[in-house]
């Protein structure tokens, strides 16, 4: 709280209504708007007033009359007290022969002409010889006026109303000095009516000597009349009017003057009283240019309220002058208005300007209007440019349509031109993040009453209306160049053309897009707007997150179908015999999980988990499933394009001959590094192995992880499709390595005209179970050179066809010699010894139908066999090491 | 607030005579406000008051700044009847309101009838010594001659402006307790005789 206001000087110190006052003191507040009150005399006149410092106001005076108190109110402050007094005239107190300190207007310039020129008896003497109260006149002219029609208090009036006179000027008087002044009057009274003859009575000396003097004169004027004529008083007659012609003359030119002086004063007082007003519209320009709205609103104000319902025409000119100005001014200041950019706080502050000019325009709702059309506009600038710049590109695009070109280039395309599309996005949802928060706070501000302006029915509505259309657009231009098949074709026409790039190049910037959409979308979220409209971006992201998933997933696919294979097999680390191929797909999938986690699956701000969409799971099986197959397919042509590049190296694998297959792997190890067939089958095989005890579970196992909900369908489906492989491919291998082992069997046997019907007693095994055993050590070293998981699978099933045929050759045999029937049980007994640990049940029956077919032994025979196997198994030790499991 | 206090300090009424722009409304804005106006805007009759302590007494000093115009003359008698004191100014730059000070001193002592009316003949605009046309010497033997103090003073510097108002001031109470000692019994027999003789007339 401040000090209250003190008022130590007055200048001038009294005049009438209208007169412009210096006021001096201290504690006026500190600008102009803390002065919030002013009375003058009791009246009021803060309207007049005008701050200049601390210490001083300037006021014009009002219709107080008499001596009273200037009393200022601050905000702060509060109401004054005053040590001077200023004395405020009653217009008609100042005739034009009364004396005055200062001018004094004799045309009312004001409305305060209702003090008619009634002659008052101010300056009378009270008719009840009564001192006349200094006047605290309660009693308003305007009650009496009322209450004394056609009356007055003027005590010469024909209308002389005494109850008017009493209330006018006693009404603070005692009964008691009433009654008094009732005697005084009526003693006064008395004293005219009969005072004529006491008068004469008590002056009887001098009235004789009049009458004296009366008859001297006339005696004398006798005496005059023949010296002078009948008309002595004709010359004086003539020479009074000479002189009062003379003295007119003289006096009309002074009056005359003196007029035209009070004219010019007049004139002069009115302008230097009035300068403000007169000076306005140029003040008013100059601060317009200035950019100074504050004092111009505060200037117009003050005209208006002062002079808007003038009748005297100078005063009619200037305003209409200023009006003109202001209207200028509200032109321009709209027109500010809706040039964007703006700030809100500029807008706002605009808007004020025009609501306190009183402007006819709707401010606030065009401002609102401009932005959204602002952002509007702005959107289509930015597609436009954006298309513009995507022109040449196309042709190039062409130029690299060709596939092998696009996968050399692909670095360079990524370095030097990011896609139109994408920087498009960019900018539009930076955009809408810089720019829609205005329109949302200026809308906001708008019907929350803050901007002060009414609002119009129906706006509401359309106002929601604009902030959807813009949010709708913000989101269809996006899908238009991403996902127009998520549009339907009217919009998709309208939103664009800019042509969506190729799967591959698209997928590095897919996160990245949605990174900035989500980053729109939560300034969006942090402005408070109504779900309605968040959900359209909502859904937007949705759409977005289920494209960008699908299309990383869709890249995946790409890149595995393109993975080659190496054929290097592994011999240690974690991943045994088997080659990378497996591992990079892994990788691939791992990777891309990854990556779809960190984008699309992890729902933010207002975003639900990606998953919970039955859309979005059915995609993401439907990618998973093209993922898996597209690496069985992989597998599938590996292994069963039987002439990749060596189709001359397909030749024979199983010689008679030991050792061929080394030599074979060398010289295509010296050409192409790829294996030979045979070989390449294995690895396929180990990898199918692999891939689905481990990898796939691996796989599993991450999505899992992930927070991806169960692919287990796809994964067993993947297995079952993985086993058939495996199935086919063991097959084919079988085809390749038993055939001709087995097929070698029976030439062998009877190699040399070998007849079963011999007499020579059996020493050894023949060659030809040798060779079956060597030949089957050779597959069980190629298989074991690519993994040894696989021999079982390989070699039983060997075994059981080698089994086989063992049994349809005895079965075939004429005749047995006994030596020839203890030679074959010999063979037999040494193969099944020796393919022990592979004989499947199968087999174990081929060999027991086998022996079952040569004639039984003796005792003694049987003992001489042992001791054949004995022999054998010494001299084979090493065969026999070879395939026995350890 | 508006509580009335019950001792009001004693009001001594000064008045600012002397010719138009001499520096009398200088004088009274420097010495209430210590603020100096540059320009030149005629007075008609400006009142001023405040509260001040004179040799440690509480007292008010009331200042009616008049116009020096000639227009004006006529109503003069009328303010200088209600005036304690008087400070007489005239401008050292300036011959014409030297000699104009006569006229005043004449009027106030018809009007106040009383030659020993506190009064000071103050020589104004000493800042502008260049410019000088009124000699020390000569104003102050006319001061001599008519019994008063004078003092030179700038509204510009504020140069001995408190002082006039202040020794002025002390004049006045001076002559009032002088009044009080020597009426002090027929002075008020004088004053309610007067008021009876109103009310019968
Ligand atoms: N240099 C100077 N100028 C002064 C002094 N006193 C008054 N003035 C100037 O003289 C002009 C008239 O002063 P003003 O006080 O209005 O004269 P008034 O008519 O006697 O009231 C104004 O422009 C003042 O600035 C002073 O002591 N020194
Ligand atoms: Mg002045």
């Amino acid at each position: 709280m401040a000090p209250p206001p003190i008022v130590s000087g007055l200048s001038p110190n009294e005049g009438p209504p209208g007169t412009r006052i210096k006021i001096r003191g201290e504690n006026f507040g500190n600008q102009p708007s803390d002065i919030v009150g002013l009375t003058i005399c009791g009246v009021d006149c803060l309207l007049t007033a005008e701050w200049k410092s601390p210490n001083k106001i300037i006021a014009i005076s009002g219709t107080g009359k008499g001596k009273g108190e200037v009393i200022v109110s601050t905000k702060y402050g509060g109401t004054g007290s005053c040590n001077v007094t200023f004395k405020g005239y009653h217009l008609a107190t100042i005739g034009p022969m009364k004396e005055s300190a200062v001018w004094v207007e004799e045309t009312p310039l004001f409305s305060w002409g209702r003090h008619s020129l009634s002659t008052t008896s101010f300056q009378q003497e009270d008719p009840l010889g009564l001192s006349i109260e200094e006047t605290e006149n309660k009693i308003s002219e305007d009650f009496l006026i009322n209450h004394f029609a056609g009356k007055c208090g003027d005590i010469t009036s024909t209308n002389f109303s005494p109850g008017w006179f009493l209330l006018e000027n006693h009404q603070n008087t005692s009964f008691n000095d009433l009654s008094a002044g009732l005697v005084h009057l009526r003693r006064k009274v008395q004293g005219q009516k009969e005072g004529q003859l006491s008068f004469l009575k008590a002056n009887i000396g001098s009235v004789m000597d009049q009458v004296d003097t009366l008859v001297n004169i006339w005696e004398k004027y006798d005496s005059d009349l023949p010296k002078l004529g009948n008309e002595p008083t004709l010359k004086l007659e003539k020479a009074i009017k000479e002189s009062e012609r003379e003295a007119r003359k003289l006096f009309d030119e002074v009056l005359s003057r003196k007029d035209r002086a009070e004219k010019t004063r007049n004139a002069l007082n009115v302008l230097q009283r009035f300068k403000f007003l007169f000076c306005l519209p140029c003040v008013i320009e100059r601060n317009i240019k200035k950019g100074e709205y504050d004092i111009v609103i505060n200037d117009y104000m003050r005209v208006k309220n002062l002079f808007l319902k003038t009748d005297v025409p100078v005063f009619k000119d200037a305003p209409s002058e200023i009006d003109k100005r202001i209207e200028e001014l509200q032109k321009k200041l709209h027109q500010d208005l809706q040039t964007m950019p703006i700030t809100v706080e500029q807008q706002k502050r605009l808007i004020r300007y025009l609501t306190n000019l009183d402007s006819p325009f709707d401010a606030a709702w065009d401002a609102i209007k401009s932005r959204s059309d602002y952002i509007i506009k702005k959107f289509k600038s930015i597609y436009e440019y954006h298309k513009s710049t995507e022109k040449p590109e196309m042709d190039k695009k062409k130029g690299s349509a060709n596939k092998f070109a696009k996968f050399n280039n692909s670095q360079l395309i990524e370095v030097n031109t990011v896609p139109a599309c994408v920087n498009f996005i960019d900018e539009i949802c930076a955009t809408i993040s810089e720019i829609f928060p205005d329109l949302w706070k200026i809308g906001q501000a708008y019907f929350s009453g803050e901007l002060q302006v009414k609002v119009e029915a129906g706006r509401q509505v359309e106002y929601k209306y604009m902030v959807m259309n813009v949010i709708e657009s913000f989101c269809k231009y996006i899908k238009a160049s991403i996902i127009p098949n998520t549009l339907d074709k009217a919009d998709r026409n309208q939103f664009g053309t800019l042509t969506t790039p190729e799967r591959d190049e698209i997928a590095h910037y897919l996160p990245e897009l949605l990174r900035s959409v989500r980053s729109s979308y939560s300034t969006l979220i942090r402005l408070d707007l109504p779900n309605e409209a968040l959900d359209i971006i909502g859904n937007l992201l949705l759409d977005l997150r289920i494209h960008c998933m699908s299309i990383l997933f869709q890249q995946t696919t790409e890149q595995i179908k393109q993975l080659s294979e190496n054929w290097q097999i592994q011999y240690n680390g974690k991943y045994m015999g088997v080659t990378d191929l497996p591992i990079k797909f892994l990788q691939l999938v791992e990777d891309v999980i990854q990556i779809v986690k960190e984008s699309a699956l992890s729902g933010e701000q207002r975003e639900s988990p990606l998953l919970d969409k039955p859309t979005a799971k059915k995609e993401l099986e439907k990618q998973v499933d093209s993922i898996l197959s597209a690496f069985h397919g992989s597998l599938s042509t590996l292994s069963f394009s039987e002439d990749l590049e060596d189709g001359e190296d397909s030749s024979p694998v199983v010689s008679q001959l030991i050792g061929t297959p080394v030599s074979s792997q060398k010289t295509s190890k010296a050409k192409q590094n790829i294996p030979i067939w045979e070989h390449r089958l294995l690895i396929t095989l180990s990898n199918c192995m692999f891939t689905k005890s481990t990898i796939l579970d691996t796989i599993l196992a991450k999505f899992k992880e992930s927070g991806f909900p169960s692919v287990d369908g796809c994964v067993n489906n993947a297995k079952t499709k993985l086993e058939n492989l495996e199935r086919t491919i063991l097959d084919r291998y079988l085809e390749q390595k038993s055939d001709p082992l087995v097929g070698t069997i029976e030439p062998s046997m009877y190699l040399g005209r070998f007849d079963w019907d011999v007499t020579v007693s059996p020493t050894d095994i023949r060659p030809y179970a040798k060779e079956c055993i060597n030949n089957l050590i050779n597959v069980h070293a190629e298989v074991i050179g690519v993994s040894s998981a696989l021999l079982d699978n390989v070699l039983t099933r060997i075994v059981e066809t080698v089994a086989e045929e063992l049994y349809r050759v005895m079965s075939c045999v004429q005749k047995f010699s006994r030596q020839g029937a203890q030679q074959a049980r010999a063979d037999i007994q040494a193969l099944q010894e020796f393919f022990k640990d592979y004989t499947s049940d199968a087999a174990k029956g081929h060999f027991a139908e086998a022996l079952d077919v040569v004639p039984k032994l003796e005792n003694s025979e049987k003992a001489l066999v042992e001791d054949v196997l004995r022999q054998c198994k010494a001299r084979m030790k090493i065969q026999l090491m070879c395939l026995r499991k350890t | 607030m508006s509580k009335k206090p019950t001792a009001q300090p004693v009001i001594h009424k000064v008045i600012m005579v002397g010719s138009g722009g001499v520096g009398k409304s200088a004088l009274t804005l420097q010495f209430m406000y210590d603020e100096f106006v540059e320009d030149y805007e005629p007075t008609k009759a400006d009142s001023y008051r405040k509260k001040i302590l004179l040799d440690g007494e509480d007292v008010q000093i009331d200042i009616l700044d008049t116009a020096g115009q000639e227009d004006y003359a006529a109503i003069r008698d009328n303010y200088f009847r209600s005036g304690e004191g008087f400070l007489c100014i005239f401008s050292i730059t300036e011959d014409e309101s030297f000699q104009a000070t006569q006229e005043f001193r004449e009027q106030i002592l018809r009007v106040k009838n009383d030659e020993n009316i506190p009064f000071l003949l103050v020589g104004n605009k000493c800042d502008l010594e260049d410019k000088r046309k009124v000699t020390f010497q000569e104003a102050s033997e006319r001061a001599k001659q008519w019994g008063v103090p004078y003092v030179e003073t700038s509204a510009k510097t504020r140069e001995h402006v408190d002082k006039v108002f202040y020794d002025l001031m002390r004049e006045i109470r001076a002559r009032k307790m002088d009044e009080n000692k020597t009426s002090n019994g027929r002075g008020k027999d004088k004053s309610k005789k007067k008021r009876r003789l109103c009310k019968i007339l």
